[in-house]
């Protein structure tokens, strides 16, 4: 069975290859078909993986490395891609997916274009597959076969982790066809209105997942990891924020391409910086050139096959940008105060963010070169990337009624006006009750004003448009995306200067204070799972006219020989009360202590609801019927 | 009584924390900055190892003695390295470097889109605003 889908992803290469040479000459209708077979076989070749692991072949070396007989149905077949080699196959199968959702969706009046782009697709399939069959091969069987697997990752055996990968690769691999159409555009020297209007559906189709994709995996962080944070800027981290924020800036400049026909230059270069950005991910992230809490399958060999196809693919495109440029046509003059010059101001930022972002996380790696050893972490990131985003978010609700050329600047001192108010009162609320310190309260103040700036700037449109159901979905978007920024932004500050945290060290029957909360230990015990054993705590806690049960675990999974923490979380509406279990100590004689770290989190899920807020916003203005077909 | 016996159980339970609230919480900065030697990619404030405890107690205990943060960071530095910091030294052409970078980027980049906005400026009356009607 491995072999015939060892034989469907040779067949799938051929076929890209095919998909790329016809594409290149301009044959639209064959290029889209050959996309179409190749999908199709790559689909199958990913089925006799799966196929594998359900049924737990261990004569497949990927299965007897990464499974177990024990493992629970579900986490056997989301093992597929819990490794190397099954998330490359995974990759292989979104980026020929999204190569026939071209082939299918792609309606416009320029076949030469559209042959072009699935052309340029061909050519990043068929990199992806070379780099399966030839560096990271999962159809490769072991003979003798093992009676039993060694296991996944137990980390990896969590409902939000097994859909984590499959999101963020739609990610990822969705900013591949928004580099394919970016490099046909460039071909034809036609990035404009038009080339805008079809590229931005798919430019959303990748920021929409890769969006949810990175929430899904700092909620994991979050309740699996034990560390009560949400975001610890660890390299991985890093390498997913970074096409996430160039992505956030195409979206934006791509909007100025098709409405004024400017920016041409620029939104091709973003679509291309965001696929390269996401190779780079992955090259950071399997490579082994960093340490990190999830670096997995590291391997240098894989490292410079990926460098190498980062440099080769993005180097080309960034050499037809260089030479074709020149040629593009802009769009009617503009102030710099002006709609035009707003957005231009949200791309600045955000690329200089994902510019930080990059030069943070380099940093390490670069001063290991010349013989030092540094880290750089949250601290850095907080003094930087944090206030430069802070400028975008303290614009937004000014500059997004500005009309296109020229702004009408005479109501921004109203909007001053508005912002102090906003932080004084912030303030004037920390000197009494809540005790803010001013960063914080100016931190609120934003995520307020973003959330009021949306609500006005509906309300502005839906006066100027007569009634509300009238408002196109793309707006709706927008005030959605914009509010979840809001939202998220209130979340964050609270998570970081609003939060409790202390370690307990327990034994039975004991209690101790935090935030308000009196906890008691009643007692741990050992209980038994299917593929794991685990210490469990059994924690009262109570606070006047509340009470909460909360049984964080320690597990052990002895097949893969590593302890997981299972936190337990209290929602009360208004804050998280989290509890990790650590390890128990027994003094000569007395008791056994056990350690716990104990967080009280406030308002932590306004980060998650915000981030998929954004996602929605973005799926809406996906949808938009009028972000297809011919410019009006 | 009982809130006594609560303060007391309190003062058993909890890792040992400063007695002085602002101390504390300067204490807390500081464990979130210092990377855990024994851990991958960990502050102290968060790992559970017992390294990590002994460095969250070795702040406290210089906090309680009157250092200030950077006598804490530079005793930390010292003794581990440069990589124990999560906030690296600003100090020299690299310090610079890393922390100054985002900053010039973003002045260098507005002042050039600034700059070519105006070499191209022409008539600001002749450009007619156009209300943007949907995003």
């Amino acid at each position: 069975m491995i072999e015939a889908g060892h034989f469907a992803a040779i067949l799938a290469l051929v076929f890209s290859a095919v998909q790329a040479f016809t594409g290149l000459r301009g044959n639209r209708g064959q290029s889209g078909l050959f996309a179409q077979l190749a999908f199709a076989a790559m689909v199958f070749a990913f089925f006799t993986l799966l196929w594998a692991f359900a049924r737990s072949d261990f004569s497949v070396q990927l299965v007897a490395a990464n499974s177990h007989t024990l493992k629970p149905f579900v986490y056997k077949l989301a093992g597929t891609w819990g490794n190397h080699e099954g998330s490359m196959a995974l990759w292989c199968v979104v980026g020929l997916g999204f190569g026939a959702a071209g082939a299918w969706l792609l309606k416009s009046d320029r076949p030469v274009f559209e042959a072009r782009a699935l052309g340029v697709q061909g050519i990043l399939s068929l990199s992806s597959l070379l780099y399966l069959l030839l560096a990271s091969s999962p159809f490769t069987r072991l003979d003798p076969a093992p009676l039993q697997g060694q296991g996944l990752n137990p980390l990896l055996q969590d409902p939000a982790l097994a859909i984590h990968p499959p999101m963020l690769y739609l990610g990822y691999v969705g900013y591949s066809f928004v580099f394919a159409l970016a490099a046909a555009g460039l071909i034809e020297k036609r990035v404009d209105r038009q080339w805008a209007k079809t590229a931005r559906p798919w430019a959303l189709a990748a920021f929409v997942p890769l969006s949810l994709g990175i929430a899904l995996g700092s909620y994991w962080a979050y309740y699996e990891l034990g560390w009560g944070g949400w975001w610890f800027w660890d390299p991985v981290e890093n390498a997913s924020l970074m096409p996430w924020l160039i992505g956030a800036a195409l979206m934006h400049s791509i909007i100025v391409t098709e409405k004024r026909g400017s920016f041409a230059a620029w939104t091709s270069l973003l679509a291309v910086l965001a696929f390269c950005f996401s190779l780079l991910g992955a090259f950071l992230v399997r490579s082994g050139v960093l340490t990190s809490v999830h670096a997995f399958a590291v391997d240098p060999l894989r490292g410079s096959f990926l460098l190498g196809g980062l440099l080769v693919l993005g180097g080309s495109a960034l050499l037809l940008f260089a030479l074709r440029a020149p040629k593009l046509k802009g769009g009617p003059d503009w102030l710099a105060t002006s709609r035009e010059g707003a957005l231009m101001g949200n791309n600045l930022i955000l690329t200089v963010a994902t510019a930080t972002v990059l030069l943070g996380t380099l940093f390490p790696l670069i001063a290991e070169a010349a013989g030092q050893t540094i880290s750089v972490g949250e601290p850095y990131f907080n003094l930087t990337f944090t206030p430069i985003m802070a400028l975008a978010l303290l614009a937004l609700p000014v500059v997004q009624a500005w009309a296109w050329g020229k702004a009408d600047l005479s109501s921004l001192w109203k909007w001053a006006g508005g912002f102090a108010g906003l932080v004084a009162l912030f303030w004037l609320a920390g000197i009494g009750p809540f005790d803010i310190p001013l960063m914080a309260g100016i931190g609120l103040a934003l995520g307020v004003w973003l959330i009021l700036g949306a609500g006005q700037e509906m309300w502005r449109r839906a006066k100027s448009l007569g009634r509300l159901p009238k408002m196109p979905l793309r707006v709706w978007g927008m005030t959605l995306a914009h509010a979840g920024l809001g939202l998220f932004v209130i979340g964050a500050v609270l998570q970081t200067s609003g939060r409790t945290q202390t370690t307990l060290a327990l034994e039975a029957g004991e209690s101790a204070n935090i935030a308000g909360w009196t906890v008691t230990l009643e007692d741990v015990r050992s209980i038994e799972g299917p593929n794991w054993y685990a210490d469990r705590a059994h924690l009262i806690a109570t606070k006047p006219g509340t009470k909460a049960e909360l049984n964080p675990q320690k597990r052990y999974y002895p097949a893969a020989r590593m302890p997981t923490t299972e936190t337990a979380i209290h929602k009360t509406g208004t804050a998280d009360l989290y509890v990790a279990l650590g390890d128990g100590r027994r003094a000569a004689g007395g008791p056994t202590r056990w350690t716990f770290e104990v967080f009280v989190n406030p308002l932590i899920d306004f980060i998650y609801v915000g981030v998929i807020l954004i996602g929605l916003g973005g799926a809406l203005a996906m949808f938009d019927r009028r972000g297809s077909g011919k410019v009006s | 009584m009982k809130l006594i016996l609560a303060s007391l159980l309190f003062l058993f339970a909890a890792e040992g924390q400063l007695a002085d609230p602002d101390q504390e919480a300067r204490a807390q900065d500081l464990m979130r900055e210092i990377r855990c030697v024994a851990c991958e990619n960990e502050p102290i404030s968060n790992s559970g190892s017992d390294i990590a405890a002994d460095m969250r107690e070795r702040v406290r205990t210089m906090i309680a003695d009157g250092a200030s943060d950077d006598e804490v960071r530079d005793w930390f530095s010292e003794r581990y390295g440069e990589f124990v910091l999560f906030r690296p030294s600003s100090k020299g052409f690299d310090g610079l470097l890393l922390w100054g970078l985002p900053f010039i980027l973003l002045v260098g980049g507005a002042a050039l889109i600034l700059a070519v906005r105006s070499r191209k400026a022409s008539d600001a009356n002749a450009i007619k605003p156009v209300p943007p009607e949907d995003v």
